[in-house]
């Protein structure tokens, strides 16, 4: 006879994207690189989803060029996901998405009990913006000062010190915690990166990974301890030519 | 996944004779990869170390040869074979820069799946597959502490089971050390942590894998956490300090019978209200012994040697509802109603053995333990099966899985063998002698429909 047909009780586990999409993203392929990176990225974080029974695991994307948009706007579980193409073109408002991000993490539309959110913003640019302003309001929201926020800078132009404004600044104590923005500076690397917070960041959100002695267990460094980065992996094809921005 | 080892390639490893050909990988985390690899025509599982993990824990590659030396406490591990260390000529095709180094081990067959498959109510499997399991798992930890050694990060994800007959196996036995001898970096998985590790006062040793072990078994019984009740739900972000204050700071169980401040809720934690009536009072109390005094003293945790005992005496008593089909585990004597249609269960035929007693349900089984005192309690080598007839379900056997012939003797006293293979009727029974012991048939004062 089966098992009795019950199962563990969850926490949603909400994951926005908030995507750059400002005209320079079309120069040397960005764009399309961002689309391909994210997208190859769905069935490893489906499978890490599937591995944490404690986390549902809901995927939001807003875009943000002359003005932030909603680009999946109801959040959605990661295995029925499917990421239609980001188009580039305009300037960088980045300040309005995060007062879109911060709209959404009220309380509610929010849960009153979830995992703590993960949010992560790609750019190769500056603000157009207020960012400040837009700063100050998701920073207001309780469910966005608990986010895991995670920053990557696409290429040699983007705006590092916007970017660590975003993530917060590095506490002391942590060794190796990547509490800086991430700088992709080819599609490989970005690939990884975006691999990397879809599926050990998403992981560690939802379901502790096993600690080492070096892992604070003090909650000084952040409420969610960040998983390693991933290695650099020589990759052979290299050589013929990935995107070089 | 960016693969470090170029699957397809055959690559020379020192000590190895013979090139070992990297087939796929399989899998990967913030450790290292996972690849099948084959070994002149055999396959095998290579786990290969990230850098990073390398440099974290100084002393893994000592434990491993430690470990490769000592050998498998038992068969359920996926135990570390050999160390590898790429030579000289295949260097330049492994894709990291900085050194590194893997360990081989038996690949897991197909039909071994995750735990967390079950925790997520994904698997189809019945009751008794999963007593098993915790049976197995269980007596593997028995077999690991008795050898002197510990697990550390005993967790959902170490653990696969083969949903058909409930064996076990279990992974990621690169923490295994020498219970006591501090040369590990891990200190468990958040969750299944014991309290004092997880505050930082002590190392995980023996006594922490018995509390991990404990929860490990509750969410496998329970699909549900011992810790979180309502307690939990006060909680509105489920983040590291919170995780530390449920699991650390002031853990309570949601069955301790006396705090009741972390009770399920009736519609959140409505897995554990349904399953936790459903397991004997004994077995019950070991949870409580583990998270209740065991929680702040780690000495009186349930020691693996308890489990192993309370686990083969429920699974002893499984019988099954003659109105919805569903498995029971009754207490011995007492009148009972079915946990999952309410129906009163017939007092069943019992099998009174020299040590302990066995209801008459099909797939139950009599084994080596319930004949000899000295025989510690082992699921592997049945010597006897209760089966349904053939034609009459109703009408129950014993089959004689033993290599030599039995002497089934009827009330009146008319004595038949039982060959090999054979079953012998439990209704028309008396007595049956076996080599191994005398197996007493004892039915129902009032003649049940089944018999």
């Amino acid at each position: 006879m089966p098992f009795p047909d019950v199962k563990l009780a969850n926490r949603p586990l909400h994951f926005l994207y908030l995507c750059d999409c400002s005209g320079s993203m079309a120069a040397s392929g960005k764009m399309q690189a961002l689309n391909q990176a994210i997208r190859q990225s769905l069935p490893g974080m489906a499978a890490v989803a599937r591995d944490n029974p404690e986390a549902r695991v809901l995927v939001r994307a807003v875009r943000f060029a002359d003005h932030a948009a909603w680009h999946i706007e109801s959040p959605t579980p990661v295995d029925q996901l499917e990421w239609r193409d980001l188009q580039a073109g305009g300037i960088t408002a980045m300040g309005e998405a995060l007062k879109l991000v911060a709209a959404a993490l009220q309380t509610p539309p929010m849960e009153v009990r979830a995992l703590p959110p993960v949010l992560v913003l790609i750019s190769d640019g500056q603000p157009t913006d207020d960012f400040a302003a837009g700063l100050e309001a998701l920073l207001r929201v309780p469910w966005a000062q608990k986010a895991v926020r995670l920053a990557i800078a696409l290429g040699h132009d983007a705006d590092l010190e916007v970017l660590q404004r975003f993530i917060g600044t590095e506490p002391a104590t942590s060794g190796r915690s990547p509490r800086r923005p991430l700088q992709a500076s080819n599609a490989t690397s970005l690939a990884q990166y975006i691999q990397w917070a879809s599926t050990a960041v998403v992981g560690a959100a939802s379901m502790p990974a096993s600690r080492v002695s070096e892992t604070p267990l003090e909650p000084a460094a952040g409420n969610i301890p960040l998983p390693d980065l991933p290695p650099t992996v020589l990759d052979p094809t290299d050589d013929v030519g990935p995107l070089v921005w | 996944m960016s693969w470090i080892l170029p699957e397809g390639a055959s690559l020379d490893f020192e000590g190895l004779e013979a090139p070992l050909q990297i087939i796929r990988g399989l899998g990967g985390g913030t450790q290292g990869q996972v690849y099948e690899v084959d070994l002149e025509g055999e396959r095998l599982a290579l786990k290969w170390y990230l850098p990073a993990c390398i440099a974290r824990d100084g002393g893994l590659e000592r434990r491993l040869v430690a470990s490769i030396r000592a050998t498998a406490p038992n068969e359920d591990f996926l135990w570390p074979i050999a160390l590898l260390r790429v030579s000289p000529a295949s260097r330049p095709l492994i894709r990291l820069r900085q050194e590194s180094f893997g360990y081989l081990m038996p690949l897991r067959p197909p039909a071994y799946v995750g735990a967390s498959e079950h925790a997520a109510g994904r698997l189809a499997i019945g009751l008794r597959q999963v007593l098993r399991a915790c049976f197995g798992l269980a007596d593997a930890f028995h077999a690991l502490h008795l050898a002197g050694l510990c697990y550390k990060d005993v967790s959902l994800g170490n653990l696969f089971l083969e949903p058909g007959g409930g064996s076990i196996l279990i992974c990621d036995n690169d923490n295994v050390a020498v219970d006591g001898a501090d040369h590990g970096a891990v200190l468990g998985t958040p969750g299944f942590m014991a309290p004092e590790v997880l505050l930082g006062q002590a190392r995980p040793g023996a006594d922490s894998d018995l509390f991990s072990l404990a929860v490990l078994l509750f969410r496998l019984l329970t699909r549900h956490d011992p810790l979180k009740g309502q307690m939990e739900l006060a909680i509105r972000c489920l983040d590291e300090p919170a995780r530390r204050r449920l699991c650390g700071e002031d853990p309570v169980f949601i069955f301790d019978p006396v705090d009741d401040r972390n009770r399920p809720d009736p519609i959140e934690h409505v897995a554990a209200l349904i399953t936790w009536p459903i397991y004997p009072r004994p077995l019950q109390a070991l949870f409580e012994q583990t998270f209740c005094r065991g929680m702040k003293q780690p000495s009186r945790r349930a020691l693996t040697g308890q489990w192993k005992q309370e686990l083969a005496r429920t699974l002893d008593r499984r019988a099954l509802c003659p109105a919805c089909g569903q498995e029971n585990f009754q207490a011995s004597g007492a009148p009972a109603l079915c946990w999952s249609c309410a129906s009163p269960l017939p007092e069943p035929i019992t099998l009174v053995l020299p040590h302990g007693a066995v209801l008459a349900a099909p797939d139950n089984e009599l084994h080596p333990h319930h004949f000899d005192a000295l025989a510690g309690e082992d699921l592997r080598r049945p010597l006897a099966r209760v089966v349904a007839h053939p034609q009459d379900p109703r009408r129950l056997g014993l089959r004689n899985l033993q290599a030599a012939a039995w002497s089934a003797e009827t009330p009146d006293g008319r004595v038949q063998p039982v060959q090999p293979g054979e079953s012998c009727s439990l209704a028309a029974l008396a007595r049956i002698h076996t080599p191994a012991g005398p197996i007493a048939v004892q039915r129902p004062t009032r003649p049940s429909p089944a018999a």
